[in-house]
């Protein structure tokens, strides 16, 4: 009870908080620099220079404090020796380049993010607008989202009775080897193919995401004016012309958003590798060779530092396509 | 009035004597069989009002064991300890003990990890004199109290971990009724197990259960296997050397050891699912093919705790039994034991953690767990009477019975080896890589290690 | 669209194979789990969930009685009993396990020194011997049985009654209301200026919002915690929100920003014409106007913070009071995993409170889409 009290003080307390920082912090922008009277326009001028630094301010100091600072941290840490003593310069990236787990986990994240986002985007977009033009829609929906609310352990469960392997003339508990060995072929270990493993476990990250961009892209495409659709088809557009060229252009910067966050999950991808193979049989992933560098048996914080800040390093282009697209809207 | 008052203090203290000691498993002073001395003595200490915390790997039901062990410190003491387990240990423990809030004792599963935590200073040492009882009372004592020892933050070794419950490793489960029903006899020597496994298989028959499989950690099982041979094919010294890496891991008497292994996995006559089978096959569904009918196999290595996964019902002794994994004859090597233990590490200077460790000492705290079940100790003062069943005295009588006594390797090698690279260098060996690539890679991996 | 779409049934036809088709392979997997939860751990490990609703052949043994069943019958000693279980149709059995289904049932076997066994075909078993049985252990009765499909609800009732749930599933509550909702606020606000106010380095602070998504979690935690350590937090409530407040903002504020870049820029421009302070924008227009964007995100949020295990047991610690559910399901699983059983069990009662949180959100997605079509007119 007493801690049901506590939440509840908290949320009040943090929403009253938020807002009372953000309209007395207004207040006091107004009251010192009151948009009106003679000075008004210097007045507005200058509240206005203040005045975002208002709205982001918070948000500034979390990500300084909650992100930034470990960042930094780690990129410290990575130019140290195991146990953060000593100074070691760039030995750690060194190693990493000689590292043949390295150089796996690189491809195969260069694999990923080659075949992920795109087919999650796809799936996504196809099933917001398969669901937008049914009756069931919402029950498709939710079936479809469901993947996303699986934790992670009860994905690795999920996946276990598809991909299992028993061996030949056993009961198949693996529906994938139950279908392979129904067609007369002879089971197979399917998380140890060479290269077809990676892309049974990228089909999990799929399967979770494509929730993730049919939600989004589906509030997208409710919010298309009526009036552009139906002047297409006045126009006699058909359904695919509708779709992907009335449609989807309008959407595109949805699109971009949704393609992007789940370029950066498969970038930090570990739980599914982990949970599956731990990156065995070729399929090692960074992030879950960072772990096993930080917290496996003995640590090495300035390798498991160096690959993180290589995973950092990777998302430079699309800052940069960030930083341009919005340059071009301020414009 | 004033001694009514007593009186009333004194009849509450009655009240709530017997109601603690309730929730003891055994009421102290009442099975003779068990120390109660010990028990008496550790009342002279007290510790009320005070309390520690202590962070272990176990959950479920081996949590509510420690508990119970536990309990008889709290009941003695009147300290109170707060026991959380985490399935995560390993990383728990590095984050807390780096970011400043460590519990005051830990148990280690690996002594690999402890032996970290010790040179980045995060552990205190226990004192010598402990390590000097280790060698006197717990059978094949020093290397018992050599696993606990490590070197410190200042370069010289010092004793960190004082080892409490042991598992056996060096176990072979079989259904006595099936040998019989096939006319098989449990081998006494290696010779003679892998004589027999050439007959099972000759017999149009497996002779094996082998699986890998263990999520995050797929590959330990067959370091188990190498390291149990490494021990029948080469002196303890050799072994210490591999586990030290003085001897290299692409040396021939190891890429024997792993050959060993494959004589055994690599074959598809030899194990159930065929050799393909072996990694991917999980380590806890792998034993389920001996109570299959018929047998998918007929024998599995696996150390003592295996028995959880058997079918729901089984019991040992009955419905399935093991055997000692036997030592060649012709090598004059004895009766090598491959073992492990959780280690008892204090990482605070609260004094309630140092009466904690004393009295993982004492015999009752072994008895306590050891009457209930899961529990294998080298305490050489505990009554052996008090295995809770038969399989557990078994198991006892091969730990006090091995000549040469040896901690699992990987959990001593670097974590970036025992595991990493031996873990997954297994894994590729049993998907058909040659054993002297495998060695040769796990050894580029270790020196790379600074 | 409903209306034109009306006219052409074929294409309806498709659309709703199409999406069918989708959903179903969205859904094989996690059915497969459902299955899974209602049954025991023997049978998930030995068939295929697909096979739970048939009748299954299952070849396994019973003991026969030993030495204090027997009874004399004349001259011969003899043990009876069953090697069914209700339900059960005998197949064949067997007295070896090399031979696990070697006889017939009602056929006799020659188990030599006298003694005989059979089974006959409701089950039934009569060992005799002529000398008196001295084991006290039964001999093996392998039998092959169809029995029909067993489904168990013991998986939910051990996850259910597991000690500590309730007050578990409060602290998981704790955790993730206030994670959830404090986000959502500060992201919100942020999101507005950085898409709607002019300031120098704004473009520079949308890049550094995508350069953080990518921060991996694992390597916050050390430092944050530490962190909290030198400030006195130390672990509890406050610490949790906190990380978690800190872990969410960059998609929240991502996620946001480019909603409401999308908004029509005549409506906040005219506003601002009409002397509406940005504070009466961002309350009176931009809020209302981002509902989709606000409840997606919670949901994720929400599910985030929910299914979490990791950030939970650094920030939070593991005594009793402090536990959430994933921590709890943990225990439960024991310290060597691999009970699959309890584990899909878990899963679905883990899933069923997002699901609800879904469900109820939906409602906001479709108003925001009205919201949608108000603007325009």
């Amino acid at each position: 009870m007493e801690q049901l009290g506590l939440a509840a003080g908290t949320i009040v307390a943090g929403v009253f908080g938020c807002v009372a920082w953000f309209w007395g912090a207004n207040l006091l922008l107004d009251t010192l620099w009151p948009p009106r009277g003679p000075d008004a326009g210097r007045n507005i001028l200058r509240a206005n220079m203040i005045r975002p630094w208002l709205f982001v301010g918070p948000a500034v100091l979390f990500l300084a404090l909650y992100l930034v600072y470990p960042v930094l941290n780690s990129a410290m840490r990575s130019v140290m020796d195991a146990g953060s003593r000593e100074f070691v310069g760039l030995e750690n990236y060194r190693w990493l380049l000689g590292d043949a787990k390295f150089r796996e986990s690189i491809l195969n994240n260069l694999l990923w993010l080659l075949v992920v986002p795109a087919l999650s985007t796809f799936f996504g977009l196809l099933a917001a607008q398969l669901t937008d033009r049914i009756g069931w829609g919402n029950l498709a929906k939710s079936l479809i989202f469901m993947p996303m609310a699986i934790s992670f352990v009860g994905a690795g469960v999920i996946w276990k009775f598809i991909y299992d392997y028993r061996g030949e003339g056993q009961d198949q508990i693996g529906l994938l080897n139950a279908l392979w060995t129904a067609l007369g072929q002879a089971p197979q270990t399917w998380l140890a193919l060479p290269l077809w493993n990676n892309f049974f476990l990228m089909a999990v990250l799929i399967w979770i995401q494509t929730g993730f961009a049919m939600v989004i892209l589906s509030a997208a495409l409710r919010g298309i004016p009526e009036e552009t659709v139906e002047a297409a088809i006045l126009d006699g557009a058909n359904p695919w012309q509708l779709f992907f060229r009335i449609k989807v252009p309008q959407i595109r910067g949805t699109i971009a958003v949704v393609w992007t966050t789940i370029t950066i999950v498969v970038l930090k991808v570990f739980d599914i590798v982990f949970v599956m193979t731990n990156g065995q049989w070729g399929t090692q992933v960074l992030a879950n060779l960072m772990y096993d560098w930080m917290f496996r048996g003995a640590p090495d914080y300035g390798r498991g530092s160096a690959i993180a800040i290589v995973i950092m390093a990777l998302v430079t282009p699309i800052m940069i396509w960030n930083i341009r697209n919005a340059r071009k809207e301020m414009a | 009035m004033r001694d009514a008052f007593w009186n009333g203090i004194a009849a509450l203290m009655v009240v709530t004597g017997p109601a603690m000691a309730q929730d003891l498993a055994f009421p102290p002073g009442k099975d003779a069989r068990f120390n109660w001395d010990a028990y008496e003595a550790l009342k002279a200490t007290d510790l009320s009002e005070q309390s520690m915390t202590l962070l272990g790997p176990w959950l479920g039901p081996d949590k509510d064991l420690v508990e119970s062990v536990v309990a008889y410190f709290e009941a003695a003491t009147g300290a109170d300890v707060q026991y959380s387990g985490s399935d995560s240990f390993e990383q728990q423990i590095v984050i807390d003990a780096e970011a400043g809030s460590p519990p005051d004792v830990a148990v280690f599963p690996q002594p690999g990890l402890a032996a970290d935590l010790a040179r980045k200073g995060h552990l205190r040492p226990l004192g010598e004199d402990i390590a000097a009882w280790l060698a006197e009372n717990y059978a094949a004592g020093q290397s018992w109290a050599d696993l606990g020892s490590y070197e410190g933050p200042d370069g010289a070794r010092h004793f960190y971990a004082f080892p409490f419950k042991a598992d056996l490793k060096s176990l072979v489960w079989y259904v006595p009724e099936n040998f019989e029903d096939a006319g098989y006899e449990v081998p006494r020597t290696m010779e003679e197990l892998k004589a027999l496994t050439e007959q099972i298989a000759a017999d149009g028959e497996v002779p094996w259960c082998i699986g890998l499989g263990s999520g995050g950690a797929t590959g330990w099982p067959a370091t188990d296997w190498v390291e149990d041979l490494m021990l029948r094919l080469n002196t303890p010294e050799e072994y210490d050397a591999w586990v030290g890496n003085t001897l290299k891991f692409d040396d021939p008497k190891v890429i024997a050891a792993i050959e060993e292994f494959g004589w055994f996995a690599r074959n598809d006559a030899f194990v159930a699912g065929g050799a393909r089978a072996v990694a991917s096959t999980d380590f806890r569904d792998s034993p389920k093919g001996l109570f299959a009918a018929p047998p998918q196999c007929y024998m599995h290595r696996q150390a003592s705790f295996i028995p959880s996964f058997f079918p729901e019902g089984t019991v040992i002794g009955q419905d399935a039994d093991f055997f000692y994994f036997p030592a060649f004859a012709e090598k004059d090597l004895g009766q090598p034991v491959l073992g492990a233990g959780t280690m008892f590490a204090a990482l605070t200077d609260n004094p309630v953690a140092a009466e904690f460790i004393r009295f993982l000492q004492s015999p009752i705290a072994h008895e306590v767990w050891m009457a209930q079940s899961g529990f294998l100790t080298p305490h050489k003062g505990v009554n052996a009477e008090l295995y809770g069943d038969p399989t557990l005295k078994k198991m006892g009588e091969i730990l006090l019975g091995a000549t040469t006594f040896r901690f699992d390797g990987s959990d001593l090698m670097p974590g970036a080896i025992g595991a990493g690279a031996f873990w997954t260098g297994m894994v590729d060996y049993a998907g058909g890589k040659k054993a002297a690539a495998v060695g040769a890679g796990i050894q580029k991996t270790w020196d790379t290690l600074n | 669209m409903g209306t034109i779409a009306g006219t052409r049934p074929r294409l309806i036809w498709a659309v709703n194979l199409a999406a069918l088709i989708l959903v179903l392979l969205w859904t094989i997997p996690t059915f497969g789990l459902l299955v899974s939860s209602f049954r025991d751990r023997d049978q998930i490990a030995t068939s295929g969930w697909w096979r739970a609703p048939f009748a299954a052949a299952q070849t396994g043994f019973v003991r026969a009685g030993a030495a204090p069943d027997q009874v004399q019958e004349g001259g011969e000693y003899v043990i009876t009993g069953t090697v069914l279980e209700a339900g059960q149709a005998l197949r064949a059995w067997g007295t070896s396990s090399r031979a696990p289904a070697g006889f017939a049932p009602g056929e006799v076997a020659d188990l030599g020194e006298g003694r005989r066994l059979s089974v006959a075909p409701d089950g039934r078993y009569r060992l005799s011997a002529s000398t008196e049985f001295t084991e006290t252990r039964g001999m093996r009765i392998f039998v092959t049985t169809s029995a029909p499909p067993r489904i168990t609800t013991e998986n939910y009732a051990r996850v259910i009654g597991a000690e500590g749930l309730g007050r578990a599933f409060l602290n998981t509550f704790t955790v993730t209301i206030p994670a959830t909702v404090i986000p959502i606020l500060i992201a919100a606000f942020a999101a507005y200026a950085l898409a709607w106010m002019e300031f120098p380095g704004r473009a520079l602070l949308v890049a550094a919002v995508v350069g953080l998504l990518v921060v991996p979690l694992q390597l916050a935690l050390i430092p944050l915690l530490k962190f909290h350590n030198d400030i006195g937090l130390g672990k509890g409530y406050l610490g949790i929100w906190l990380a978690h407040t800190g872990f969410g903002l960059p998609l929240a504020i991502y996620l946001l920003r480019n909603y409401m870049v999308g908004l029509p820029r005549e409506i906040i421009e005219s506003a601002r014409v009409d002397g509406a302070t940005e504070f009466q924008i961002f309350r009176r227009i931009i809020l209302p106007l981002s509902f989709p964007a606000l409840a997606s995100f919670a949901i994720f949020q929400f599910l985030w913070v929910w299914n979490d295990l990791l950030v939970a047991t650094v920030f939070l610690g593991n005594s009793a009071d402090q536990l959430v559910m994933t921590g709890v399901l943990r225990e439960l699983m024991g310290s060597r995993g691999g009970d699959w059983e309890i584990l899909a069990a878990l899963a679905f009662l883990s899933i069923s409170v997002p699901l609800i949180v879904f469900f109820a959100m939906q409602q906001y997605l479709v108003r925001g889409l009205l919201a949608g079509s108000v603007k325009d007119g």
